[in-house]
This record gives C-alpha cells, structure tokens and sequence, in this order.
C-alpha cells in the first residue's frame, strides 16, 4: 500500500522501566518496521500526551491500533481523548494469557520469552491491520 | 458490600474491609458458620501486580495454616499464598480459571479464592488481625515498601 493515508496508526504503550511495556513496544516495531511497513505508521504514545499537533492528526484522520502494557490502557485512553477512534485495543497481560510459554522479563532488554510474546502479539496485530486495509473491519482477538 | 478503612500511600489508595479477619501476608479470611472464605486484600494485590494466572488448590485439599493454598503469577513475580486458617477446600472460585483479573478488580468480592471447612468445626479468628489491626500493618508495609523504591 502507497497510499499513507490508508495507513494504521500503531500507539504502543510507553511504560519505560516495565517489562510489558517493552513487550508492547518491540510488537509496535516488528510490524511497523518488519512485517508491515507499508500499511502503518508508529506514533508514540508520549506525542500524543503531549498534544503534538501531528500525532493528534494522525489518529483522528486514521485508522488506530493499540497495544497496552497494562490496565490503565494509556495508549487507548489517549487516542480517545485525542478525537480519535481505536479500531482495535490489544493488551500485552492478555496476550501473555495467550502464550503462556512465553513468559517476558528483562526491561531494557527482554528475555527470549518475551521477545517470543513480542512477536506472537505482533502477529495478532499485523492480522488486524491486513482485515482493515482490505475493508473488513478486522477481528475482536485482544 | 462491605465498609472498608481507607488509606492512601504516594499515589496509591488502598481499602481494607472491615468485615473480615486477615493474617500479615495480606490473605483475609471471613467466617461463613463452620466454613472460612479466603482472599487477597486490596494492598496485596496491588502490591502483587495484575493477575495473569491463578491456581487454587483443588476441592478436598487438606491445609494446616501456612500451606499453600494458591499460586499466582502476575506481571511482576508469581507468589505462593498460604492459607490463614486450618480445614479442607470445599469450594473454588470457578471465575478464577477463567478471569483471574477478577482477583484485582474486586478483592473483597468476585475475587474471593476459595472457602476452607475448618477442622473441628470451630472457626477461631484469634490469631487473626482484626480489620483495625490488619490496616494498621498494612499502612507500615505500604509505606515501607513506597521508601524503598
């Protein structure tokens, strides 16, 4: 996909210092860095808290996807309160719920478990982002 | 719904029934007749962190105080719960295995653990913290641990 403005915004959590804020952030970067680079577009979370023109303009005018680290569910809060509409909420403890196997630890760098969840997660996501920019309007998996 | 003591510690506000007994890891215990329901206080499961999995010990389970009677693990570490009371498990939270978010989100309710038939049919709650007491330690634990980050 050329067209950016087609794109899905990607909003990981911005937790420094917690393990499943690291895990949402290396998910956020697999699929806009690896998987799919084409079709999204990273905004950090911080850029919205701070009222960044240019970040509120891209989740009100695109399609968004969060990833959260936790309950307090910041990534999505904040899209909501920036005018935008999340089309898709994941949560890393959910995810983690789904892939037991692969327990994270680490902050500045995450174990192979976490790595693995990371990529897992990723997966779910990258699925979610295919349905929305071929018109369906994705699943409910998070 | 239970009336609760109330404290706020940093930026955490943490609530303690006053229905119920507690031992000092934080489990509270409420007496039911012959039978004890047992749970997290709001602190220690705040303390503990969200909730990923939960085993409870299964029904038939024979417990003196101290054993093990579930094992959390949550966003931070996994911890070992020990029962306040002495009896056989006669019931578990069926919600636990399913949503065992439901530990944090309602402690003192929907996130009750399990409930233990004491031996000798005599509930004794004597060792126990009454409610004043429990939030007393708590409150120290709580600014203990917030001096320490």
């Amino acid at each position: 996909m050329s067209d950016s403005s087609q794109r899905v915004v990607i909003i990981p959590c911005s937790g420094i210092g917690k393990t499943y804020g690291a895990v949402s952030r290396e998910a956020a970067y697999a699929i806009t860095e690896d998987s799919r680079p084409d079709n999204t577009q990273l905004v950090a979370l911080s850029l919205l808290v701070l009222g960044d023109a240019e970040a509120r303009a891209a989740v009100v005018n695109h399609r968004v996807v969060t990833i959260d680290g936790c309950k307090l569910a910041c990534a999505t809060k904040m899209v909501k309160e920036s005018g935008g509409t999340v089309a898709q909420d994941f949560a890393v403890l959910d995810a983690y719920r789904r892939y037991r196997n692969f327990k994270p630890q680490g902050i500045a760098e995450l174990n192979e478990g976490g790595q693995k969840l990371a990529h897992a997660l990723a997966e779910e996501v990258a699925a979610v982002v295919d349905a929305l920019t071929s018109g369906d309007e994705g699943g409910d998996n998070a | 719904m239970p009336e609760f003591l109330e404290t706020t510690v940093g930026k955490f506000i943490f609530r303690v029934a006053i229905d119920r007994h507690y031992d000092g890891e934080g489990m509270w215990a409420q007496a039911e007749g012959s039978r004890v329901r047992i749970g997290l206080s709001d602190f220690l499961q705040q303390r503990s962190g969200d909730v990923a999995f939960a085993e409870i010990k299964p029904v038939g389970t024979v417990l003196a105080v101290g054993d093990e009677v579930a094992l959390i693990e949550t966003v931070k570490v996994n911890i070992s719960l020990t029962s306040p009371v002495k009896g056989t498990v006669v019931e578990v939270n069926p919600a636990i295995d399913i949503s065992p978010e439901t530990i944090n989100q309602d402690p003192y309710g929907a996130g009750w653990l399990a409930v233990i038939e004491v031996t000798g049919g005599q509930v004794e709650c004597e060792r126990l913290f009454d409610a004043r007491a429990y939030f007393e330690l708590m409150k120290e634990q709580a600014e203990q641990g917030t001096k320490n980050r």
